[in-house]
């Protein structure tokens, strides 16, 4: 790493380190309502095809990806937090805000997936329409 | 660490003069109508929240006496239902939440090094509107017209034909009137904890009571939104017989209860999370060190602030939706139970590995732990499906939600009552009496809502006027309404503890506790400018750290006095850098003004006089284009400097 990223490498820089605080969130929130909202609407018109895809894969595809995009955020908030977990030399504030949330990142994508994950075991023992 | 003398400021005795010149109002009776003081609107806050809590804990007495006996006569049934409404509307929305609110407006500039809030204005307007909106609602009540349908109000029960008479439009309007204050003073405590911190104070250094006060702003942005939506509608459908929740032309019931929960189990957290910064900011001056895990008990916040959005369907369980979409929310609800117990697990250890200092304070807060536990401990099992479905409606419910509400909302607040009691008044409270309210609350308390579990799994349905007498229904029942009325005692020796402070008490030093954050480095209780030299914050604890504090001393730097007008210092989100000096605004009638104007046009709604309520939209319009309109002096003259 340049001691003075451009402004390219810097933009990058701040969205990885944004989606390694937040990733898992956003991917929760995208599992919850494409699970939920394409389960409860395509049960509700009667049916249990969406598109000509079965329901069943459908709400698997919400879980999956959104999974898939939580441990992408989980790997790089422990990239990021290995790189700001040893305290320097005259330690600068932003390295140490930047722990903070690396901790707050790792914890909370951690968390973030045993929830889909648990939304993935109730869609291999629960038939999708079942009242 | 503990410092008792009054700090020496590091400003000359010119400059402190200049600071009063500019932040001090002589006592008149429109500086009292026109402040934009954040101690003084904070102040205000939690008296009229206070107010509110004695009309709803009166209706809670009016209902436990009638339902000592089975088949007691005291209340009608129209009286009991617009009573548990109101208690149940005013608690949540008329005292916790402004409550909790007014020790935020009180305390955030203080915690942060700050000279007052982001938006002083707009601040007074959300103390002005929470006012009237809850006039606004009370008043209804002993014309017989106030809500009657619950708190959460649903279709098709609110309808005007279910429903008819004012009830449900005075809730409706009531709420969305209050709305706008809920959501502007969310908005100034956002941009004040990002904006305004004292220079240094980076984001892992900010009080995890600013931490909790900020996630509740960004949670009522987000959830708030969805009961405005609601009302509106409810209103529209009632009023104007458009056809949101009826199903016959094509509207749908169930709409109104998933915007209802969506805003309403956040709601819950929005009542709860600052409480839980309130004891993470009282656990370290009696215990004598930080609370333990400062960066997990952040993540915490964080993380309950957001899963708190994805557990609104756990409370329409029985409602019949495929039971693949409520395994989505029952994850969620039974995962948020971590980070909460990551809190509660962070508080035992700070007072394991501290020194426990056992003043009232502290006894609320230990009597928190335990009555949120238990509180806590029923509620995951509502995240059991037919657990939920066995339970719905009946006692158990009223047990469970007043274990987490009282738990988790009252003591936390009367702690903070103690705590800061000596920072808001400048007087000390009297401890023998402190100890006293403290175990009559906390017996009453459980004497009072421990039964309820038992005649609800017995099953009695909540929201009866009356029962027959059952087994094992009419004993406990007289139990707690007498446990009510202990809890009542005991909250009277609370108020009678305030008022001998006021009246009575030893003049507060400084820091009375050897607390850790900055408002225990200035005054008790403070100057209107807060901070004669603005700190420059070193460390987590910077009451503790010698050079924070001595920042504010023999270090201070003249570009941290700023005594030529009313200014602070404006600083960068995430490493708290200073960024520039900016001028606040001063006294104004436009805040009470605008808040008149909206009473008015709330008020001609409610009875159906819509040219009234035109002019006053009109005279809405007006003063908020007078309050934006771009002053003509150049910004210099402003007084703000690059
Ligand atoms: C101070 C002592 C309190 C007592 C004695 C008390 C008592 C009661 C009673 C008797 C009911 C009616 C139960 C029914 O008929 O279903 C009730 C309902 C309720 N209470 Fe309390 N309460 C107290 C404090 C609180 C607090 C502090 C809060 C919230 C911060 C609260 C929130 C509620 C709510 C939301 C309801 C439900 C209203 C409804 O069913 O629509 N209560 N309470």
């Amino acid at each position: 790493m340049s001691a003075h990223p451009g402004p390219r490498a810097r933009l990058a820089g701040g969205l990885l380190f944004w989606y390694a605080v937040l990733g898992g969130a956003v991917a929760w929130a995208v599992h919850l309502l494409a699970g939920w909202g394409v389960d409860e609407l395509t049960c509700a018109s009667g049916s249990d095809h969406i598109g000509g895809v079965p329901l069943r894969a459908a709400v698997g595809a919400a879980v999956a990806l959104p999974a898939l995009a939580t441990v992408g955020a989980l790997l790089a908030a422990v990239l990021l937090w290995r790189r700001t977990h040893l305290p320097s030399e005259g330690e600068d504030r932003s390295v140490g805000r930047g722990r903070l949330l690396a901790v707050v990142g790792v914890w909370s994508n951690l968390l973030f997936l045993t929830i889909i994950v648990l939304g993935g075991v109730a869609l291999l023992v629960l038939p999708p329409c079942q009242r | 660490m503990s410092t008792t003398a009054a700090p020496v400021p590091g400003a000359s005795r010119e400059q402190l003069d200049r600071l009063e010149e500019h932040w001090g109002e002589r006592p008149s009776l429109r500086a009292w109508l026109t402040t934009v003081d954040h101690k003084k609107i904070g102040r205000r806050y939690l008296v009229t929240a206070g107010l509110f809590f004695a009309l709803a804990g009166l209706s809670a007495l009016a209902m436990r006496t009638q339902l000592a006996r089975p088949e007691a006569g005291l209340l009608s049934p129209q009286e009991y239902n617009q009573l548990f409404t109101m208690h149940g509307t005013a608690m949540i929305f008329l005292f916790a939440t402004p409550m909790l609110f007014g020790f935020g407006n009180f305390l955030v500039p203080l915690l942060i090094g700050a000279r007052d809030m982001a938006f002083p204005k707009l601040n007074a307007l959300g103390y002005w509107i929470f006012l009237f909106a809850g006039l606004f609602m009370w008043a209804s009540l002993p014309f017989g017209a106030a809500p009657n349908a619950g708190w959460f109000a649903y279709v098709p029960l609110t309808g005007q034909q279910q429903t008819p008479g004012l009830h449900m439009d005075v809730y409706s309007l009531g709420l969305l009137f209050l709305g706008i204050a809920t959501a502007a003073g969310s908005i100034n405590f956002i941009v004040t904890a990002l904006k305004l911190r004292a220079p240094g104070m980076s984001l892992n250094r900010v009080p995890l009571f600013v931490w909790a006060i900020v996630a509740t702003g960004f949670m009522v942005i987000f959830a708030l939104p969805a009961l405005n939506l609601d009302n509106a509608m409810l209103f529209l459908d009632r009023r104007f017989g458009t056809h949101f929740f009826d199903p016959e032309a094509g509207g749908n019931v169930l709409l109104w209860q998933h915007l209802f929960w969506i805003f309403g189990h956040p709601d819950v957290y929005i009542i709860v999370m600052p409480a839980l910064g309130i004891v993470s900011a009282v656990l370290p001056a009696f215990t004598r060190r930080g609370v333990v895990g400062y960066v997990l008990v952040v993540f915490a916040i964080v993380a309950i602030s957001i899963i708190s959005f994805g557990v609104w369907v756990h409370h329409m369980f029985a409602t019949g939706l495929p039971r693949l979409s409520y395994s989505f929310f029952s994850a969620a609800s039974t995962i948020i139970t971590i980070p909460s117990g990551i809190q509660i697990f962070a508080w035992l250890a700070t007072m394991l590995l501290g020194r426990l200092v056992v003043r009232v304070p502290l006894l609320f807060v230990i009597g928190f732990i335990v009555t949120f536990v238990l509180g806590g401990f029923t509620g995951t099992m509502f995240a059991l499906t037919v657990f939920d479905q066995q339970v719905t409606d009946s006692y158990f419910v009223v047990a469970h939600f007043h274990y987490v509400l009282v738990g988790g909302a009252v003591f936390p607040i009367l702690a903070a009552v103690y705590y800061w009691l000596p920072k808001i008044t400048g007087r000390m409270y009297h401890e023998g009496l402190g100890r006293w309210a403290f175990w009559l609350v906390f017996a009453g308390m459980h004497v009072t809502f421990f039964p309820m579990h038992l005649y609800g799994l017995f099953g009695m349905p909540r929201r009866v006027y009356t029962y027959p007498s059952e087994p094992g229904w009419d004993a406990w029942n007289l139990v707690s309404t007498v446990g009510s009325y202990l809890l009542a005692v005991g909250l009277l020796l609370v108020l009678a503890g305030v008022v001998h402070a006021i009246r009575r008490g030893r003049p507060a030093p400084p820091d009375p506790w050897g607390g850790d954050t900055l408002e225990w480095s200035t005054d008790s209780p403070p100057k209107p400018y807060n901070f004669a030299v603005l700190p420059q914050v070193h460390s987590l604890h910077p009451t503790w750290d010698e050079s924070s504090r001595e920042s504010m001393g023999a270090g201070a730097e003249a570009d941290r006095v700023l005594a030529d007008g009313r200014r602070t210092l404006l600083t960068s989100e995430l490493d708290g850098r200073r960024e520039r000096v900016v001028e606040m605004p001063a006294s104004s009638w436009q805040p009470l003004l605008l808040a008149l104007a909206m009473l008015l046009f709330f008020t001609a709604m409610l009875f159906a006089w819509y040219p009234v309520a035109a002019v006053a939209a009109v005279a809405v319009a007006g003063t908020v284009a007078t309050w934006l309109w771009p002053p003509r002096r150049p910004e210099r003259e402003l007084g703000v400097s690059a």
